[in-house]
């Protein structure tokens, strides 16, 4: 039984490293929206920013909750399950964030605490703390961490966007774990009123380069399709969303080139 | 000191973003980063930014309308020197970077590259006799906490300082440099490691420059002699620098190769005339013969740091004598010159001729050069030569052409032929090597405005050596190729795209035997973007490199962002690096924003981040204050991690 426990934990390490997040296990993704375009979107206002760029949350402005569950492969101890508040504050909005990953023999947590704000009409940066927690049964350790991350986004043009995130900019020497860094830069296009597509490069120590493109397209009013497309496992993807009143619900869904399909569902509540 | 990082991190997130940046051209960048990766001369990125930071403080005076000052912009081409000049007496003073964009033969992509580097005011024209003394005092400390060599003689620490003064038409100074483990004080007499001054006189009448003390020269191409940068530098230059004749008082730190003495230039009509002579002591390894009753160099030891007991040996090992003539005649479409030099040494050179790399090298006590160059401009095309003799058999010869049947178009094409056993101590010729010996080869490029603000260049470089070299046991073939794509959409936004090809042979040494050939390429790709807003820049950049034969992958994603403060004199740059490399061939070079007279291109290699902050703050007029950290993290394994910092401090004061 304890060596089915070890092998079990084995393979979830293993899985670990095969994530959506730009090969950096622990830098958390979330948002149905953002995953059908295959998360090209460090440029791209939205409720799930806080995961992308901290920035984008200086162009919230309304008091929203939202709740987000990804299920890798059709295993469900490969779920994340995230929820979020984001609370607008004029200039400047607040987001917190949370997200579980794993089941009872490993999970890992991360609790953030976000901040976007407005510099200017064109520049907008964003900072977030973020703590991780990491257990495993058995004689496994376990670890917390604290880091931060930062964004900044520039409007180059009235539709031109450039954005920049840097997950974990703090020296490893600081903490008794090393943890790995990620830089990740886009730029993305309203080409209409109803049609965006970006596209970005991501790099984390250790991992190779991973570049993403995708676009949202507003096929009838409050009604979304989304694509996309990685180098990272040459996953594709597509997406719906649908606004209703003050709900929106997103859809999406993504291959992987040997392990399947990773699905994700997201709800977000406009509250004011 | 780890600790310093994150709350200057932190501090500098706070104020994040609102910055004007430095605004040294992405051309400027790219071609120190292809000097830093040129391991056959591990100098000639330092003397690179030396005469840049020399620009710098030293900014060219653009509506002086003199050739010899404009062409202190050694990238430009003549066409480009005789463009400004031109348009400076017809049109009168060129008031702003846009004006220079508009001269026939210049772009924006060229006026970018020119912008740090000049000044509007014509004040050449107008130096006065009366003896206002200007001082400047420069005084750089570098340290690297983590890196402790307890077999150094000296201290960590590496110092720089320099002074200067003008006062109407004299000038002099003085240079003092201790690299990182030297003794600062050594020698008899004690004195600093490194100890350099001049004094100089610059006139209008047939007495054009007098220099006592320190001073570099260079005659016509370069092959005779050139103690500044070669021509050529970049595969896609506008131009090249054909021949000049100039001595100049020397200010930077390359601890040989400079002359110490005495130099004049005069003028008289058409006619200019050049004598130098200098004596001075330079590094080597001595040898005594076998019988001990005489001594020998062995070697020149060039890279000035002494550090060691064994390095210490070297320091001023032999004297060495030059002197030399040149004699140039300018007339209306042509230029054309005549150089002779000499240099002796104390002690004879001897080298091991068994060895058969060393079968053309230099043997004895004087070597002399003769040369002749010219350059003629004749309406859009520029052709300039050069052709240097030891002797009838082993010589040096250039031969380079530039057009421009457009405004938007500009060809070059240089030819050199550098026989192995040309010598020449203190020549420079275009090429690949700093050597100026055992090449062959042929230059092309092109630079093409295709559309409104994109820019289109390639250039190729095909050589070979006729005989053995370092590294490399047969005749050797080098190629290099590069075609680079320019985007200026808006005045705030650029986009720089390039693609670079190196080839080159060299020994696959096996454990016996002869050594086989390995074919060496690598393969480069760069993608930038540059975007400034207000009082910030942003800048990204994204590099991909494959090298050959080992197919060692290398990438790097970088962020650089650089912001002015508005109500306080101080500007912040930034930068976060992640790197991804399998091995050191594949290694990628970064160009870092430094302080004056230092420079940071690190070759990037294996996995991990780099990250830099540096602070300037400008105290009024009298004074400037830089800081710069540096921490490079290498993620040796999941869990283990290896870092190396360093600080560097500048303080420059004017009086």
């Amino acid at each position: 039984m304890y060596s089915l426990r070890k092998i079990s934990v084995s393979s979830v390490l293993f899985f670990l490293f095969l994530t959506v997040s730009g090969g950096n296990p622990y830098r958390f993704s979330a948002g149905a929206g953002e995953a059908g375009i295959r998360y090209a979107c460090s440029m791209k206002p939205g409720f799930w920013s806080s995961f992308h760029n901290q920035a984008l949350l200086a162009y919230n402005n309304s008091l929203s909750f939202g709740m987000n569950y990804e299920n890798r492969f059709n295993i469900s101890e490969l779920g994340t399950r995230t929820a979020g508040l984001l609370i607008p504050a004029g200039k400047t909005s607040l987001g917190i964030m949370y997200s579980h990953f794993g089941y009872y023999n490993f999970k890992r947590q991360m609790v953030g605490l976000a901040c976007g704000l407005s510099l200017s009409e064109n520049i907008a940066a964003g900072v977030q703390v973020d703590y991780f927690s990491e257990k495993t049964t058995g004689e496994y350790d376990n670890y917390q961490l604290v880091t931060c991350e930062v964004g900044v986004l520039a409007k180059a043009s009235d539709n031109v966007m450039i954005g920049i995130h840097l997950f974990n900019p703090v020296p490893n020497s600081l903490r008794k774990n090393v943890l790995p860094s990620s830089i990740r830069a886009g730029a993305g296009i309203e080409l209409s009123k109803v049609l965006f597509a970006g596209a970005e490069a991501e790099l984390s120590t250790g991992e190779k380069l991973i570049f993403r493109t995708g676009f949202e397209y507003e096929v009838l009013k409050k009604f979304w399709f989304r694509g996309g497309f990685s180098t990272e496992n040459t996953s594709f993807s597509f997406g719906l969303g649908y606004l209703l009143k003050f709900c929106k619900l997103d859809l999406s869904f993504a291959t992987h080139e040997r392990l399947g399909i990773t699905s994700c569902a997201s709800l977000i509540f406009k509250i004011h | 000191m780890n600790k310093v990082f994150p709350i200057l991190l932190f501090s500098s997130f706070s104020v994040f973003c609102l910055s004007q940046g430095n605004n040294i051209s992405n051309e400027v960048i790219e071609i120190a980063e292809e000097l830093a990766a040129d391991e056959s001369d591990p100098e000639i990125a330092e003397l690179y930014f030396e005469q840049l930071h020399e620009l710098i403080e030293n900014p060219v005076m653009i509506n002086s309308g003199d050739e010899a000052e404009i062409s202190r912009l050694f990238f430009l081409s003549e066409f480009q020197v005789k463009a400004i000049k031109d348009y400076v007496q017809t049109s009168g003073k060129i008031v702003s970077f846009y004006e220079i964009a508009g001269i026939p033969g210049f772009d924006r992509q060229t006026t970018e590259m020119m912008i740090p580097f000049i000044s509007f005011s014509d004040k050449i024209n107008s130096i006065s006799d009366t003896l206002i003394f200007r001082n400047t005092l420069l005084t750089n400390l570098i340290i690297k906490p983590g890196e402790t060599d307890t077999s150094s003689l000296g201290s960590p620490w590496k110092i720089l300082s320099k002074y200067r003064f003008n006062a109407g038409r004299f000038e002099g100074g003085f240079t003092i440099e201790k690299d990182q483990g030297e003794k600062f004080i050594s020698g008899s007499p004690s004195l600093p490691d490194f100890l350099s001054a001049h004094f100089s006189y610059s006139g209008k009448g047939i007495i054009r420059k007098i220099i006592l003390g320190d001073f570099s020269s260079r005659f016509g191409l370069g092959t005779n002699t050139n103690t500044g940068i070669r021509t050529g530098l970049s595969l896609t230059s506008t131009g090249y620098m054909p021949g000049r004749a100039e001595i100049r008082p020397y200010t930077s730190t390359d601890e040989n190769n400079f002359f110490r003495g005495g130099a004049a230039e005069f003028s008289l009509k058409k006619l200019g005339l050049i004598l130098f002579y200098s004596h001075k002591r330079i590094d080597a390894t001595i040898r005594a013969s076998a019988d001990s009753s005489a001594f020998f160099v062995e070697s020149f030891y060039k890279t000035g740091l002494h550090n060691t007991l064994s390095l210490n040996d070297k320091k001023d090992a032999v004297a060495e004598t030059s002197y030399g003539i040149n004699l140039s005649f300018n007339f209306k479409f042509l230029k054309v010159g005549l150089c002779w030099s000499e240099n002796r040494f104390l002690l004879p050179v001897k080298t091991d001729k068994s060895n058969a790399e060393d079968l053309y090298k230099f043997e004895g006590c004087r070597n002399q050069i003769y040369s002749l160059y010219y350059n003629s401009l004749i309406n859009r095309i520029l052709l300039y030569g050069e052709l240097s003799l030891n002797d009838p058999q082993n010589l040096a010869l250039v031969q380079g052409v530039t057009l421009r049947p457009s405004d938007r178009l500009i060809l070059n094409i240089l030819y050199r032929n550098y026989t192995p056993g040309f010598v020449s101590f203190h020549g420079n010729g275009p090429g690949n090597t700093s050597s100026t010996s055992n090449e062959q080869g042929i230059l092309g490029n092109f630079i093409f405005e295709a559309a409104k603000h994109f820019f289109i260049s390639a250039g190729c470089d095909i050589s070979n050596s006729p005989w053995l070299k370092y590294r490399c046991s047969f005749p050797s073939l080098a190629k290099k190729e590069e075609i680079r794509i320019k985007y200026l959409p808006f005045e705030n936004l650029s986009f720089d795209l390039s693609y670079n090809f190196r080839y080159s042979m060299l020994d696959n040494q096996l454990e016996n035997g002869i050594a086989q050939v390995k074919e060496v390429k690598t393969r480069t790709v760069k993608g930038q973007a540059r975007f400034t807003l207000n009082n910030v820049t942003f800048a990204l950049r994204a590099d991909y490199k494959v090298a050959d034969p080992s197919d060692s992958k290398g990438m790097l994603l970088l962020h650089d962002i650089i912001y002015r403060f508005r109500q306080v004199p101080v500007t912040l740059w930034f930068r976060y690096c992640i790197f991804n490399t399998d091995n050191w061939d594949s290694r990628l070079y970064t160009y870092e924003n430094d302080l004056l007279y230092s420079f940071s291109i690190p070759a990037l290699s294996g996995e991990g981040s780099r990250s830099y902050i540096m602070a300037k703050w400008e105290i009024g007029d009298i004074a400037e204050l830089r800081f710069k950290y540096g921490l490079t993290s290498y993620l040796s394994s999941a869990y283990e991690n290896e870092e190396k910092d360093e600080i560097k401090i500048q303080f420059r004061v004017w009086f």
